[in-house]
């Protein structure tokens, strides 16, 4: 099944203006925005989010948990793809053809989906060069960071998900749709990545009670590391507040950086994840702090040792 | 016992609306929502994870979209104002921690008893 991964999420919020303030600082790009309506919030390549009123008729129905989360828009490879999982849901539920060309249906746990041919545009952009003895990455004279720098989301990287029964969610996604399980946090869930996509992941599924079922958390992808430190250290800066990192992750070797938001769950910058193939042997770990992250570090104010007696505190 | 400095006056507190103080020697703010007159103190800890972790999205940003309760916005959590007890999302039937206050002749809003040096 030739899945890419997460075009658009669709999100029902209470407070359209503080979505907006959060996710334009985030870095995406609004599109279409209004206080009254909402608007689409793109990363770099054109996948990304999309913000309404949680009372707009034209989104799906909410779970009932009050997850804000409404749709997951999922991009394929081309028309062959689409129609082949139109073909094997078909089987067993109702699969809507939309006048777009998209197709509509549920999961096993009622979470919404939708499939496209997926929209993205591929980038012409470099990853973060690094310079090692021996080994510069960068040419001579080219510097590797500075103040302003743009740091800007790229891509729409990943979905977690609060999932009341794992055996069905891996049953729907693995079973049914192809995805291959990467790696497995005993206690949470596993690590699911689509066969049209190498990336570590795109979905991972954490266990919960029924009355927590929604979103866990999204991230984007960065241009690497320091991208992700100057976005995030941008957002610290401007009062936003810090969930988790920033750090790196163990299974994917992403680094990552998590900010609660407006939307009803964190928001995540990653960088530099692991790619895969089939040849790869999926690891096993159990869940907690040992296995989450490689280091894990916390943001402070800028501070310079001078050569004077040391500043307090 | 009303001593000291106070955390903030109501003055500064406009009805309806959620603020977060540094208390010295705390690990975690206090959350301060006014309604009307009346006042009610939260530690900034969800209870969702062991431990407790801060709940707004952006600095003094406490209240869900709808303005009606208090929420964690790391998984969305409602919990309500007068009661603290979690009402949907991660930590149904948990409650956040109270801090007591007190309102002064002057409208200052103090923390009812000196703050305890925090463990954590
Ligand atoms: S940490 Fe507060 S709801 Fe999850
Ligand atoms: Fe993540």
């Amino acid at each position: 099944m030739q899945i890419i991964g997460p075009d658009l999420l669709v999100f029902g919020v209470d407070d359209v203006p503080a979505c907006h303030d959060f996710l334009t600082a985030y870095g995406l790009e609004p599109q279409g925005y209004s206080p009254e309506k909402g608007g689409l919030y793109l990363a770099l390549d054109g996948t990304g989010l999309e913000i309404r009123r949680r009372d707009d008729p034209s989104l799906p129905p909410a779970l009932k948990t009050g997850s804000m989360l409404r749709l997951q828009v999922l991009g394929v490879v081309d028309q062959a793809a689409l129609e082949a999982v139109a073909a094997e849901l078909g089987r067993d539920r109702l699969v809507l053809h939309l006048a777009d060309g998209s197709l509509r249906t549920q999961d096993d746990q009622g979470f919404e989906l939708a499939f496209r041919v997926t929209t993205r545009t591929p980038l012409e952009l470099e990853a973060e060069k690094i310079n090692a003895p021996y080994h510069p990455g960068r040419p001579v004279n080219v510097v590797g960071v500075t103040q302003d720098m743009p740091a800007k989301p790229r891509t729409l990287s990943h979905i977690v998900l609060f999932t009341p029964d794992i055996d069905v969610a891996v049953g729907f996604y693995r079973d049914r749709l192809g995805f291959r399980i990467t790696d497995t946090l005993t206690g949470a869930g596993p690590f699911l990545r689509p066969q049209a996509n190498a990336d570590h992941h795109t979905h991972f599924f954490i266990r919960t009670p029924e009355y927590m079922q929604g979103i866990e958390h999204l991230a984007c992808h960065m241009g690497g590391p320091t991208e992700l430190m100057l976005a995030g250290s941008r957002m610290m800066e401007n009062g936003f507040e810090s969930f988790w990192g920033p750090g790196r992750h163990k299974f994917g070797s992403n680094w990552f950086w998590y900010f609660k938001s407006p939307l009803g769950c964190n928001v995540e910058f990653d960088a530099d994840m692991d790619t895969h193939d089939d040849d790869w042997a999926p690891r096993e770990a159990p869940m907690g702090p040992e296995a989450s992250q490689a280091f894990l570090m916390q943001w402070r104010k800028k501070w310079a040792p001078g050569g004077g007696p040391g500043p307090k505190g | 016992m009303v001593t000291g400095v106070p955390l903030t006056t109501l003055a500064d507190l406009p009805d309806g609306d959620s603020r977060g103080f540094e208390v010295e020697g705390w690990r975690a703010k206090v959350i301060i929502v006014r309604k009307g007159a009346r006042v009610f103190g939260w530690r900034d800890l969800c209870p969702h994870y062991a431990g407790g972790t801060s709940m707004a999205w952006r600095r003094d940003a406490y209240l869900n979209g709808a303005r009606t309760h208090l929420a964690c916005h790391a998984h969305g959590a409602w919990f309500d104002i007068e009661t603290g007890v979690c009402v949907q999302g991660a930590c149904l039937g948990k409650r956040l921690t109270r801090v007591p206050l007190r309102i002064d002749e002057e409208g200052g809003v103090h923390l009812d008893r000196a703050p305890r040096e925090d463990k954590a």
